[in-house]
């Protein structure tokens, strides 16, 4: 009978430790109302940026002088803009910018900071110090103004590069005005993430647990990825989350200034550019000519928020109620 | 101790060559430059030409190669290369830096012809350091109580309320932000026939003092108290403080800045409150009986407090920043809009000045970050 | 437990002390904001000479602000917006180096040369109270008025032009404009490329008799000498101010410089000893630099008279709105144009350029994506350009025709990528383009895209049109004188610097040369006119619309203008209140 009480219990322990961490932590976040939202309201705009072209009842460049800043009607559900595009569309299309933007920039943001920072607070010394210096000369660098200058020396040089080999159709395509801008992006926030980075490592390595690992003998980069990473990645995944939501918003300042998305390539920040000025002095219109994008930007940064600290919360069960 | 002072600040030269270099290498590759912005379309490149050669922008920008052939014509005539030397080193950028050693930061080109460069920093500086230093204590004072009390209640319809409203208040574009505000407060409204003032003053007209005759505009009240103490007002130099009776058209744009400030305090003192509120020490703390109030303030406060202490110190490297949307929205003379105008313009002096003095503000404000830490957190102590 | 007691103690301590400070503060500031913002409070005026450390601080009285048009002490004041009405600084107030509107705007004011425009652009007398021409038509004798002096009393004499064109001549003082401005006079490009010491052409034959020589007998010369470039200066007071000498200028307009605190305010006062009539009329005029909005501070009663952009003219056009009955329009003298790079395919090709002019519907874009508010254009002279043809009807709009155009041209079927260069900032300026390459599209079926590039850059190209890498763009060009060979000579001119398009046809060349040196001034238009016709038969550019500038002034404003061209013009306005 101890037998099969004891088989029993070790499959019960079994299968409680086959049910992996991730399943907990997706139950965790699963039970915050907000985090639910926020993913749902992410995983709709992914949705709509890869399925626009079906969406989009018009063309995202569709114009009809005759109907400019039209108010919502049938035919236009959101109303037009300025040169009688259906600005319905046009948000659709500029999920498919702002997707893209986020991503890729967040992913340059990751590459780049992560490894550095980890780098930099593992091994502290020259390697910090030299790493730490070059985050100091990128932290010298106004920030918006420091992605002005790149995208204004580097977009001529891509361009030039790309006619060069034969790829004038991408330089024309307006991907270009993506590379630029999220070479520039990525370019300046990855400081913020490796000081970060450097900082959660310093002060997690010489916990016991990493001190134990290094003593059993464990070697150094796996007691980087396995013990100190997942333990500073709350902190991270806060920062990445408001990062995020920071991404979108700066390319819709990298528009007003005139090196965002060219025209007539919709973006959400392209849109409420276009606007900003004329905003409150037709006071009708401004409403789904700005606020419309301004709110749905706002709901995508949000959501980036409430994921991030959905997930905080989830990956720190020690914090949890 | 000292050593890690001195070794630091040792490195701030060469962060600034790095800075000032990237800064001119950027400058020279992006299409462009002051002369050709200076003289418009209405130019013909003989005008061209002749200003860039008298402002020296046909110089090499950072070594001279042709030296290197004066150099041998000296080194085969027996004498000693100096020509060729100084004439490797006659390029724009070492004449930069010879001029910056002296305190010249050169004239601008294009918008304000022949202020010099510090002069107009110096006018500007000051103004955005007010508008951000007051912004960030308002995010301080507001942020980090915040944060606790969330942390605390967590969960509760309170928690919620607070969260939500510092995101979204961070969340809405500026460009979307900017000008609603703007619409309720600065205009003058037409309220059923009646016209009622704005609210809050529009930002335009005199701003700060420029020299003691002014600081009557601005402190009057204050002239008899200062000569009492034997000051007169002409005799205190140009401060550029903000007039106090000016700050009420300040109102709109401190605020906006310190939403941001009030966000990131808000979020990461709830969020390492959290994660410390959940260490074991805390649990032993509580087990052990003692009061909460003094496991707050003696073993949680101490550890939550060490990430902001990175983001006060970042935040107070930032200072210099403007931030450009605000300070051109309302019209504020603030380094920010400067440096933009200063792009715009291709003025590679401002650009080069305004660069490097950000690059001294966030040296020396992430050295004190890194000398203060070990305080702070004594974990570090054995590390450094 | 590991945290020792003092630690504890010593952090609490911090904050607590910070805590206080910062209440500490708060309380001080609202006190102070409560005492000091009291009426009554507002000092009595001081005259303090200059005592201020740094030079942007001229000596004055300190002025409390105010918010109607007359003060306390009944002076009568007038408030701008900064400059052409934007609201930005002056890049510099030395006439020498001013060659923009925004420098102009307060150069005019405060200084003056031999001749001026008057509001309606014509070359009147003003420091010269005459002037004799040469039968060859290259010499101009200048007699000056005796009365003139500097604002601070000393009387004007011709060695000060000489000194003040010698300076601007002086290569060393960096004159963007001298060149074009000055250089018709001989000996002025020597001296510019250091070839000289000294302008020949310019000779002081007594006090008051100027003698200046040009090298053509160029119409346009006595329109030139009205640009600020030939205005007067002190020696002593350029000398003695050094590079910063404009922040206490002694000059001879209308108005005198009083206070200029940057991005802040800039404040002028009449000159009493002004010499021509009329006179000032207000006392002291305000602009204000920084601020934001002009439009909000007009509205809310803080400025007198303001510019207006697209961005609100919709209000204001309405003619229910209260703000209707303060709109004023002026011309302005200047085109915009779509321009060809009539060296780059496809737009080597007349037959193209034609193809596209007849496809864009020139009068929709000015109706509905510029509210109407420039004129639609159809030629290159702008209204109120002296040789204005008024054109036949409305500009042309045929896509049937541009079709068949189209495929005639040895393109079609094969057209190469287009792209459409522009300058931008803030997403709205490329709406325009963003229409006609729409129309392009739907008349043609051929996908322009569009390239957005800042300014500077812009310029930096087009500055040399031999290399100019752009097929098709737009660009404005502002009259620089209120002569026909500003816009035809140096746009279309083979060989011409800013002759972007790269067009070149000798019958037109030859039609120009002759304009220019053309006696009689019917002759010389009609000269002009058939050049311009030539020239628009080509397509090399296709004129767009006709700037004009929107002004709206309050009901107590008298005498206010709006010329197309920036002349002194603050002496003409009133206040009646």
């Amino acid at each position: 009978m101890t037998q099969t009480t004891l088989s029993e219990f070790q499959r019960a322990e079994d299968s409680s430790r086959m049910r992996s961490p991730w399943l907990q932590i997706v139950r965790r976040i699963v039970k915050n109302k907000f985090a639910l939202v926020g993913i749902l309201v992410i995983f709709l705009i992914v949705f709509v940026a890869l399925f626009a072209n079906v969406l989009a009842p018009y063309g995202y460049d569709a114009q009809n002088l005759d109907a400019k800043e039209q108010p919502p009607s049938s035919a236009h559900w959101l109303g037009t803009d300025a040169l009688g595009r259906d600005m319905l569309s046009r948000l659709i299309f500029g999920a498919r910018s702002a997707v893209f933007v986020v991503l890729l920039v967040t992913t340059v943001n990751l590459v780049l900071g992560v490894p550095l920072g980890a780098i930099a607070g593992y091994y502290g010394g020259w390697v910090d110090a030299l790493i730490m210096r070059i985050v100091e000369i990128l932290f010298a660098f106004p920030g918006l103004l420091f992605v002005f200058m790149i995208a204004a020396t580097v977009k001529p040089v891509i361009l030039g590069w790309a006619r060069a080999n034969g790829l004038a159709d991408l330089a024309r395509s307006g991907y270009l005005d993506y590379a630029v801008v999220i070479i520039a992006l990525g370019f300046v926030g990855w400081g913020g993430l490796a000081r970060f980075v450097r900082d959660q490592v310093m002060a997690v390595k010489v916990r016991d647990f990493v001190l134990g690992a290094f003593a059993v003998g464990v070697p150094t980069w796996k007691v980087i990825y396995r013990h100190i990473l997942p333990n500073a990645l709350a902190p991270i995944i806060v920062l990445l989350s408001a990062g995020m939501g920071f991404i979108a918003l700066s390319e819709g300042y990298l528009s007003y200034l005139g090196i965002g998305l060219q025209p007539p390539n919709p973006s959400w920040g392209n849109m409420m550019a276009e606007n900003a000025g004329r905003y409150w002095r037709t006071f009708p219109q401004s409403i789904w000519l700005v606020w419309v994008p301004a709110l749905i930007l706002t709901s995508i940064v949000l959501a980036f928020a409430f994921l991030g600290d959905a997930l905080n919360e989830a990956l720190n069960p020690e914090i949890s109620d | 101790m000292v050593a890690i002072v001195v070794r630091r600040l040792l490195w701030l030269p060469v962060v600034l060559f790095f800075v000032s270099v990237i800064t001119f290498l950027l400058g020279f590759y992006a299409p462009g430059d002051p002369v050709q912005v200076l003289l418009g379309v209405h130019a013909t490149p003989d005008t061209i030409e002749r200003l860039r050669h008298e402002y020296g922008f046909d110089k090499p920008i950072f070594i001279d190669p042709d030296a290197f052939g004066l150099a041998a014509r000296e080194l085969s005539q027996g004498k000693l290369p100096l020509n060729a030397i100084q004439q490797f080193f006659d390029t724009q950028y070492f004449r930069y830096i010879a001029n910056a050693l002296h305190g010249n930061f050169g004239y601008s080109l294009v918008k304000y012809r022949d202020q010099p460069v510090g002069e107009l920093i110096a006018e500007r500086l000051p103004i955005t350091l007010q508008l951000n230093f007051i912004a960030l204590v308002i995010g301080v004072s507001l942020g980090l109580p915040l944060g606790i009390l969330t942390g605390l209640k967590r969960n509760t319809r309170f928690d919620f309320t607070v969260r939500t409203f510092t995101l979204v208040s961070i969340s809405i574009s500026l460009l979307a932000l900017l000008p609603i505000l703007t619409f309720i407060f600065s205009r003058r409204q037409d309220i059923f026939g009646i016209q009622a003032g704005p609210i809050l003053p529009m930002v335009g007209g005199r701003l700060s003092t420029i020299s003691g005759t002014d600081f009557n505009d601005c402190f009057g009240g204050l002239a008899p108290t200062l000569i009492g103490w034997g000051v007169q007002p002409e005799n205190i130099p140009d401060t550029r403080i903000i007039c106090l009776n000016q700050l009420p058209k300040l109102v709109l744009p401190i605020l906006i800045e310190s939403l941001g400030y009030i966000a990131i305090m808000t979020r990461q003192m709830r969020a390492s409150l959290i994660e410390v509120l959940g260490q074991d020490y805390v649990r032993t703390a509580r087990a052990k009986g003692l009061r909460e109030r003094s496991v707050l303030v003696r073993h949680a406060m101490r550890n939550a407090l060490l990430p902001i202490a990175t983001i006060l110190g970042l935040s107070l490297g930032g200072l210099v920043e403007g931030s450009f949307l605000v300070e051109s929205w309302f019209g504020i003379p603030g380094v920010g809009a400067l440096a933009v105008d200063a792009l715009y313009a291709r003025e590679y002096y401002i650009i080069v000045a305004l660069v490097l003095i950000i690059a001294v503000a966030y040296v020396v404000a992430l050295l004190a970050l890194d000398l203060i830490r070990p305080f702070l957190d004594p974990r570090l102590r054995q590390v450094e | 437990m590991s945290n020792s007691q003092g630690n504890n103690r010593w952090l609490v301590g911090i904050v607590a002390i910070l805590v206080v400070a910062l209440c500490g503060v708060i309380l001080l500031g609202a006190a102070a904001l409560v005492i000091l913002t009291q009426p009554g409070n507002t000092p009595p005026t001081q005259n303090t000479p200059g005592v201020s450390t740094n030079s942007s601080a001229p000596a004055r009285t300190p002025v409390p602000t105010r918010s109607s048009a007359t003060n306390s002490s009944g002076k009568k004041v007038l408030r701008l917006p900064g400059g052409s009405g934007g609201g930005g600084d002056p890049p510099t107030l030395d006439p020498a180096l001013a060659g923009d509107a925004e420098s102009a705007v307060y150069v005019a004011e405060i200084f003056s040369g031999l001749v001026t425009l008057d509001p309606n652009l014509k070359v009147v007398p003003d420091i010269a109270s005459s002037y004799d021409v040469s039968d060859d038509r290259m010499t101009y004798t200048f007699h000056l008025r005796k009365e003139v002096k500097f604002q601070d009393g000393r009387p004007v004499t011709a060695q000060d032009f000489k000194y003040s064109f010698e300076r601007a001549a002086n290569p060393a003082t960096l004159s963007p404009t001298a060149d074009t401005y000055l250089g018709d006079i001989v000996g002025v490009k020597d001296k510019l490329n250091r070839k000289a010491a000294d302008i020949k052409g310019i000779q002081v034959v007594d006090d008051y008799t100027l003698k200046i020589t040009i090298d053509q007998p160029k119409a346009y010369f006595l329109a030139k000498m009205t640009f600020p470039a030939a205005y007067v200066v002190d020696k002593n007071n350029v000398e003695r101010g050094g590079r910063t000498w404009t922040d206490k200028p002694n000059g001879t307009g209308p108005f005198k410089l009083q206070e200029y605190a940057r991005s802040q305010r800039l404040i002028l006062v009449k000159n009493d000893n002004y010499y021509l009539d009329p006179k000032p009329q207000v006392d002291e005029v305000d602009f204000i630099l920084g601020g934001g909005s002009p439009m909000t501070l007009y509205e809310n009663g803080n400025l007198d008279s303001t510019r207006i952009g697209i961005a609100d003219i919709e209000r204001v056009q309405d003619i229910t709105s209260p703000l209707n009955k303060e709109l004023y329009v002026g011309p302005e003298l200047s085109t915009q144009f779509i321009v060809f790079n009539t060296h780059k395919p496809p737009f080597d090709d007349p037959l193209v350029r034609q193809a596209f002019a007849l496809s864009i519907d020139r009068q929709k874009i000015v109706d509905v994506v510029f509210q109407k508010m420039p004129l639609v254009a159809n030629t290159i002279l702008p209204p109120g350009m002296p040789g204005y043809t008024e054109p036949s009807g409305k500009p042309e709009f045929d896509t049937t025709k541009a079709k068949q155009l189209l495929s005639q041209s040895k393109y079609a079927g094969k057209m190469p990528d287009i792209t459409w260069t522009t300058v931008g900032a803030g997403g709205a300026a490329a709406n325009d383009i963003q229409a006609m390459t729409a129309m392009v599209k739907d008349s043609l079926g051929i996908n322009i895209s569009i390239q957005q590039t800042d300014w500077a850059t812009f310029i930096g190209q087009l500055n040399d049109p031999s290399r100019n890498p752009y097929q098709i763009f737009d660009i404005g060009w502002i009259g620089d004188y209120a002569d026909p060979q500003n816009f035809m000579e140096i746009l279309f001119r083979t060989g011409s610097t800013q002759n972007w398009a790269a067009y070149s046809n000798p019958a037109v060349d030859k039609l120009l040369d002759q304009a220019g040196v053309e006696k009689d001034p019917t002759t010389r238009f009609k000269l002009y006119q058939q050049a311009e016709q030539t020239i628009l038969s080509d397509y090399p550019v296709i004129p767009l619309t006709y700037t004009r500038q929107y002004w709206l002034t309050k009901p107590y404003i008298q005498g206010m203008i709006y010329p197309p061209m920036i002349i002194p013009r603050l002496r003409y306005v009133s206040i009646s209140k």
